[in-house]
């Protein structure tokens, strides 16, 4: 089973839309260990003409995720889907099906031909997909869209990722996008408001549970590598937008500047103990516990 | 790519490399790299090891059903190493078209992304094993890895190494090197290729020290015995002595690109 909920960033702007999975073990993005629930998170940034979609969710939430997207969405208004890890299932799984029921005018990829990428199923007889126009991003380190008339969308390489990752900056809303990363909420409650607000209490955020986190996930490898150059980066980003929410791809999304200013502090303190100044790199087996 | 592909290729008894390449451009010039799968005959039954990148997958159908058609024995299973599309972005179909297969591997995740299928996903953890009939996969460490869910996997009968996303190179298609092994493709500069792939797919690489990895790599094959490498990006290695040390030179010369 899975709980599908829709939170309102902004009103008329951004929405996220999340759909639950179990944590059980068998989520590749979180600890073996943890137990609960957490939210797979597509976001929706409406402007007056058009629309872009983050991530599109796993097929086992594909109804949900159609359902979501006609409560807030025309079938016709020009909408661009944005899968910001082109190789994960959560970001790329419903791209086709949400391409054969809204209008679909552009996909954003650092890869061309994005249908190329994220076809899945076996097409019979004269079954065909849609084709979508794949708009071609470059592998910089940031570069800009523009959502509408004017609303900047500004696109980075994710200054820390495992696989190739993109974080989105959205001017309009100050809302920092950070796909795999800041992605440390969950809740053993699977109909969890999936935000934490200005003025209500991070109690998860500290150095010794987002350094676990880190090295029980996908930054299993950080431990004595090299991370001044990644802690630069972050702390760019930081320092270059007005970031008033943390909206990660999965996981609980942190609404104001004091929970903002909290993340890339602990994040930069744990990156600093990690760095290869202070601990040396050992061998990391799979599985390891830390 | 169709035209032209060099594969399908028997790389050793019972061994057969499956896939066709992707172009990757990378600082102005056009490299292709492989998504390979493989597929492996026993005496009772067939196994294919990774599904391809998604585009790839019809292709990648079309030679094991050829192949299977000269009197083997049937797909029964399916081990991936990961959870990356372009690893197991054909899981899907390969269920659907195979009603019999079960897949193998750590399993995570799949019960998500194609939920019609989740009862015929099997865990695998390190040690265990799968007999196809005179030749067993072992699930093995997977030294060189990105997402925490990987395994690697070794095949008894030919002593080849399935590495996933180890041994992760590109390769010249201006110099004829689609097909061939790295032994053959002469030219091939691995320490070149070996950045491009880090670049773009295992940026960890170029943080750390990666003589850490590469020792351990070197362990793990000396313990297995390993006489052949099939990684899913890279030439297949079939010589271990003479590219091992290149492929060490290439992995550790990452390990030093940002300063």
């Amino acid at each position: 089973m899975s709980v599908s909920s829709i939170t309102e960033l902004v009103a008329g702007k951004v929405y996220a839309l999340h759909n639950t999975f179990e944590l059980n073990g068998r989520i590749s993005a979180y600890p073996e260990k943890a137990r609960g629930f957490s939210p797979a998170n597509c976001y929706l940034l409406i402007d007056e003409k058009a629309a872009m979609l983050l991530d599109t969710g796993y097929t086992a939430h594909e109804d949900a995720i159609i359902d979501q997207l006609d409560s807030l969405l025309d079938r016709e208004m020009p909408l661009s889907i944005f899968p910001l890890r082109i190789n994960e299932f959560m970001s790329v799984c419903n791209t086709m099906a949400i391409a054969k029921i809204f209008n679909v005018v552009e996909c954003f990829s650092n890869v061309p031909n994005i249908e190329d990428w994220v076809e899945f199923e076996t097409l019979r007889g004269k079954e065909h997909n849609p084709i979508l126009k794949t708009t071609l991003l470059g592998r910089g380190e940031q570069s800009q869209v523009v959502l509408g008339d004017q609303r900047k969308i500004h696109v980075l390489t994710a200054p820390i990722r495992l696989i190739s990752t993109r974080w989105i900056y959205d001017e309009a809303s100050k809302i920092l996008f950070s796909s795999d990363m800041f992605s440390h909420i969950w809740s053993d409650f699977e109909n969890n408001p999936w935000q934490i607000g200005n003025n209500e209490t991070d109690q998860v955020t500290d150095f010794k549970f987002v350094r676990s986190y880190l090295l029980n996930t996908r930054y299993w490898w950080i431990e004595g590598a090299n991370t001044k150059p990644i802690r630069n980066a972050i702390n760019d980003v930081y320092k270059r937008f007005n970031i008033q929410t943390i909206a990660p791809g999965y996981g609980t999304i942190l609404r104001g500047r004091s929970h903002v200013e909290r993340q890339f502090n602990v994040l930069d303190e744990v990156l600093k103990k990690l760095d290869r100044q202070n601990i040396l790199p050992t061998y990391v087996p799979r599985g390891l516990e830390r | 790519m169709k035209n032209g592909n060099s594969l399908p290729r028997e790389i050793a008894p019972g061994i057969f490399w499956l896939g066709d390449c992707l172009e990757q451009q990378h600082k102005g010039m056009t490299y292709h790299s492989y998504n390979a799968a493989f597929l492996l005959i026993g005496d009772e039954c067939s196994m294919l090891i990774e599904t391809g990148h998604p585009k790839d997958f019809p292709e990648i159908e079309r030679q094991m059903i050829e192949i299977l058609s000269h009197n083997r024995p049937p797909l029964k299973h399916l081990f991936i190493t990961h959870q990356e599309t372009p690893h197991s972005g054909g899981l899907g179909r390969v269920l659907q078209n195979w009603p019999e297969i079960t897949v193998h591997g750590d399993v995570a995740d799949y019960h998500l992304a194609f939920p019609n299928h989740k009862s015929r996903l099997k865990n695998m953890e390190v040690g265990d094993k799968i007999d196809i009939g005179g030749r067993q996969l072992i699930a093995v460490e997977p030294v060189i890895r990105d997402l925490r869910t990987s395994l690697w996997a070794f095949d008894t009968g030919a002593n080849a190494l399935f590495p996933g996303d180890g041994f992760a190179y590109s390769h010249y298609h201006w110099d004829g090197h689609c097909g061939l092994v790295a032994e053959e493709a002469k030219s091939l500069d691995l320490k070149d290729v070996l950045a491009v792939f880090a670049e773009r797919a295992l940026y960890w690489t170029t943080t750390t020290d990666m003589n850490i990895y590469v020792d351990r790599l070197e362990e793990l094959i000396a313990d297995l015995h390993v006489e052949i490498v099939a990684p899913t990006h890279g030439l297949p290695v079939t010589d271990l002595a003479a590219t091992m040390p290149k492929i060490r030179e290439g992995l550790i010369s990452e390990g030093s690109i940002i300063t």
